[in-house]
Parts: structure tokens; sequence; C-alpha cells
């Protein structure tokens, strides 16, 4: 049936790569036994005795038994989602905690469908470039992130009004989102900060389904969702920009390690703000201010 | 077999090793000799079904511990380690909203070794996530997802969404304040999104709000459900490499 469905479209029965396999040189290669089970069998033995031992120094956190009556506070989750949680505190939920990972992970599984160039595959950043790359994108990931964390959280303001004076009221709009989104509310007529799109446009109950209680405030879609998807796609795509023009980033090759960089430095960030950084209420404190939550 | 000829005199050592491994029962067992020719170190990991998840042979540079720096097989062997103590742990947790702190309670006091079983299980699933993460990267940076293993690399990252979900899963079953939280803001993140994260929401935790259904739901996902497909994904990327002709390197 495949062969026939082949063979009448002309196409190929089997893709180039299941065709033509890499040559193996005999000469280039040793016996796993006992080359690499040795390796692997000592690093089994090496972990698990590290692993033993960090168990017996360390006890898993148990606090006290759960009580929904009472949130702690702050409440965290575990930290690999911590980066989402910090996101959550600077737009729409929906984004950070829907919209932002789904398109993180299909970007990731796309990655090797956009760079499909083999030339030095296998080997550790060998492709000319790889290096100056992979600091950049890593560098302006944590800059970015840290820059933009420290705005949303009025850091400048702090810095100005202990350095300088109080912070001039015709920059009120650049304290933070929030106060921008304020901002935008008091100069747009009031009647765009809630449009009744359920009541007027989508009218499900007239289909028989359930109302839509759907009320668009035009100041808050913009800052909490129009601004930080703008950043989101805009800095990346304008890194990469820069990068082309100056000649940086080169091959796809060279804009993967520039992004994904970007990305895991963005993804650390995140996680260490998450993380070490939001105290009670998930206010920014120094990591030695930050107390766990009381309970 | 070929090289155990005995060279001047047979000690004591020689005497004993012929006894073990020259019988029936032995040669029933392991039907290659010795590994100590290149013919039985092949048939050593040919004939065998765990270690038969290797080639038989392998390119010189890949057994550098800096080309992989091992993280896929301590993913692996996290994996195997989360599931042997994840056992012992069932013998004495029930998944009840009742009995799960109290059994949290007994088992760090008055089960021998319950304490160190728990730990380890706890310190393995934080480590399984940050070697996994660590592989993706040393993967990505030694360009290995090229064709033809960009599937594999689309497998390696369901084996990543698995590997978080295991951990979240598990994370609840303590029932503390800790767990009952963060799982609370996390499935709160779900029912965030539009249309259908409330519904979502709503059969993730049985309910409106993270309960005894939670407890059950997460309990049996962790237990056996994500277990399972993440043992079929790691079956299908084990396979893919092989398929694929082996590790990566410059053609
Ligand atoms: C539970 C999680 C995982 C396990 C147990 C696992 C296991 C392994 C093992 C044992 C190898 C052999 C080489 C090595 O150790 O580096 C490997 C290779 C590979 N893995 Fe994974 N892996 C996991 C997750 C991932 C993830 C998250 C990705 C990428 C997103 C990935 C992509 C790959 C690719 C493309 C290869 C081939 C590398 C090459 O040819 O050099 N894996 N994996």
């Amino acid at each position: 049936m495949a062969v026939a469905r082949g063979a009448q479209a002309g196409a190929e029965p089997v893709s180039r790569a299941v065709r033509a396999r890499q040559v193996r040189r005999r000469e280039e290669e040793l016996l796993v036994w006992p080359d690499l089970v040795f390796v692997e069998f000592i690093s089994a033995v090496l972990f698990t005795l590290t692993l033993t031992l960090l168990a017996i120094v360390i006890n898993a956190p148990l606090q006290d038994r759960a009580n929904p009556a009472h949130t702690p506070n702050p409440s965290k989750a575990p930290w690999y989602f911590l980066n989402l949680q910090e996101l959550l505190l600077h737009m729409h939920p929906a984004l950070a905690g829907v919209v932002v990972p789904t398109v993180a992970l299909v970007a990731l599984a796309a990655i090797p469908y956009f760079d499909t160039d083999t030339d030095r595959q296998g080997e550790w950043l060998s492709t000319p470039r790889a290096w100056p790359n992979l600091i950049v994108g890593s560098v302006v990931g944590v800059v970015g992130t840290a820059l933009l964390i420290g705005w949303d959280s009025q850091r400048h303001v702090l810095a100005y009004e202990r350095w300088v004076g109080s912070w001039p009221e015709s920059l009120e709009w650049l304290r933070s989102a929030r106060a921008l989104q304020g901002e935008i509310a008091a100069w747009l007529p009031a009647s765009l900060s809630s449009i009744p799109l359920g009541e007027k446009v989508l009218r499900t109950d007239l289909l028989g389904l359930p109302a839509v209680d759907l009320n668009v405030n035009l100041p808050a879609v913009l800052i909490e969702q129009m601004l930080p998807t703008g950043l989101m796609v805009g800095l990346p795509v304008l890194l990469s920009l820069v990068a082309w023009r100056s000649g940086l980033a080169y091959t796809r090759r060279d804009h993967m390690i520039l992004q994904f960089s970007g990305f895991i430095a963005v993804f650390i960030a995140l996680t260490v703000s998450g993380t070490a950084l939001r105290g009670e209420g998930m206010e920014i404190f120094w990591p030695w201010e930050v107390r766990p939550a009381e309970s | 077999m070929a090289s155990t000829e005995s060279p001047v005199r047979r000690g004591i050592g020689d005497r004993l090793y012929e006894f073990t491994v020259q019988n029936r029962v032995w040669r029933s067992i392991f039907r290659s000799g010795y590994p100590n020719t290149p013919r039985n170190q092949m048939l050593a990991i040919a004939t065998n079904v765990f270690l038969h998840l290797h080639p038989t042979r392998i390119h010189r540079t890949h057994v550098k511990i800096t080309h992989t720096f091992c993280l896929g097989g301590l993913s692996f062997f996290l994996f195997l380690g989360l599931t042997v103590t994840g056992v012992l742990l069932m013998f004495y947790y029930v998944p009840s909203v009742e009995r799960a702190y109290e059994d949290m309670l007994a088992l760090e006091t008055d089960v021998r070794f319950g304490l160190l079983m728990r730990n380890l299980h706890r310190w393995m699933a934080h480590g399984m996530v940050l070697t996994v993460l660590l592989h993706m990267m040393r993967v990505f940076y030694t360009g290995a997802y090229k064709p033809p293993r960009e599937f594999n690399w689309v497998v390696g990252v369901v084996l990543l969404v698995l590997t978080l979900l295991l951990s979240f899963t598990g994370y609840l079953l303590p029932w503390d304040e800790l767990a009952f939280w963060a799982i609370t803001v996390g499935t709160d993140m779900v029912g965030s999104a539009p249309i259908l994260g409330q519904p979502n929401r709503f059969v993730l935790i049985g309910g409106y709000d993270v309960g005894a259904n939670a407890l059950i739901r997460f309990y049996t996902l962790h237990v056996i459900g994500l277990p399972l497909l993440a043992a079929i994904f790691m079956a299908v990327h084990f396979w893919r490499i092989r398929r694929d002709g082996g590790l990566a390197r410059p053609l």
C-alpha cells in the first residue's frame, strides 16, 4: 500500500535519512563493553552515592497539614513553574499561564525543522560565530529581563527618589505597566474602558447558548496583552535583526543559537526572580530579605 | 572460552572462577564467555536485553564524558531510581485527604529508612528536571537535533513535558501547606486560559477547588499514567537514537 502510493506519486518511499545512513568507520569505533558501559557504571555509582548523601543530610520539606482556609503569603508553585508565575505578575494570566508556555514548547519542538543545515553537527559549538552568539544572546536575555522586571516593580522610581527627589508628575506613565495603564485610561474616553462586546456583538444567547459576559477594557487589553506580546515578539526579532545587520548572526544556526541562548537566559532569570527575589505579596526583595511564607 | 586457557599454574582463584562459570546453570543464564575478547565483548552487549539498548560499537568521540556529560543517561538513571523509591513509598501512602498527611508523618518517624526513601525520591525528582533541561541544552549546543534527528528532538520535548508533569503531580501528594498551595497556584494558571481554561481545570482537579478528587487524580497520574507514557516515549527515544545511526557526529 505504502509502496504503491509512493510509486504512483513518484514520491520517495523512504526519507533521505533512511536511504543514506552515515558511513561508519570501524577503525574510529570503540567497543561499548568495556569503554561505554564502564563510564555509565561509574557515573551511576557516583550519582547514587551523591544522592544518598544528599538525602541523609537534607530532609525533604514537610510543612503543616494542608489548610484550604489559610493562604500562606506568598504562595508559590514548584520552582520550575516560578518563571511562569513571575510572568503572571506582569501580564494577563491567560497570556502568562497558557499562551506563552504553549508557544514556547511548540517553538522549541519546531527548532529542527527550521535549522536543517547538518554542517558541523555533533560537536560542541563548533560552527563559526557560535560562541559570540551564545554570549550575546545570554547577556541580552538576562539584562533585558532584569530591566523589564525592574521597571515594572518601580525600581527606577525608588532609585530616583532616593538620589534625586520625588518622581516627576509628567513622567507618571513611566512608573510601571500599571501606572501606564492608569494614564491611558484617564486619557481615553471612559466608554473605551468598558466595551460591552458580550451584550452587543457576541449574542450567544440568541443561539440558545449561555450568554457571554465579555466586557472589553481597552487600556487593560493594551497593557496586559498587547504590550507584553509586543515585547516578547518584538525584542527577539529586533535582536536577530541587529545581529544580522552587524554580522554577528549570519546562518540559521547562528540565529538559532542566539535565540535559544536568549530563551534559556530569560527562563533562568525569570525562575531566579520568581524563586529568590519574590517575598511577601510577591513583592520584589533582595534575596537575603526574602523570608519563607509564615504559616 | 577462547582465552580462559590457563597460563602456567592455576591458582585457587582460577579454579573457583571455572567452577562458577563453567557449569550448566551459569551457561544457561549467560550465553557468551567472559568479555575479555572483542567477540565476547560484543556478545555481552548483544545478548543482554538491558545492555542491548546500546549498539555494540560506538564512535570514539562519543565515549568522551564531555561530549554528553552523561546527561541523557543520568535522566534515565534518575527515572529508574524514582521508580524504585516510588514503589517503596507506595507501600505506606494512601491518597486520601484523611490519611495522606498522617502517612507522610508516619513514613518519616515510624518506617525504617522511610525518611531516607522520601528524601531520595524528592531530590531525584528535582534532579531529573535539572538533568533533562541540561540534556536538552547539550543536544542543542552540539547541534544534534538536525536531520535525521528532528523527530527525536520532538520526542525529547514530549519527555520534557512529561517530566515536568510527573514532578508537578507528585508535588501535591504530601498534602501539606506547600503541596496544597503550589498546586492551587499551578492549576489556577491552567484555569486562566480563555474559554477552555475553566473546563480543563475542572477535569484536572475534579472540582472547583483542590480537594479529595484532585488528590486521587494526581496520584493516579503520578504513579501509573505518566510513568507509563514516559516509559513509552523513552523507548521510542532510545530506539530512534539507534535508528538514526547513533549519536550525531560531523559528516
Ligand atoms: C526523560 C527525559 C530524557 C531521557 C531519559 C533522555 C535520554 C537520552 C539518552 C540516554 C540519549 C543518549 C545520549 C546522551 O546521553 O546524551 C539521548 C539523546 C538525545 N536526546 Fe534525549 N532524553 C530525554 C529528554 C530529551 C529532551 C528534553 C530532548 C530535547 C528537547 C532530547 C533530545 C535528544 C536528542 C536529539 C538525542 C540525540 C543526541 C545525539 O545524537 O547526539 N532528549 N537522550
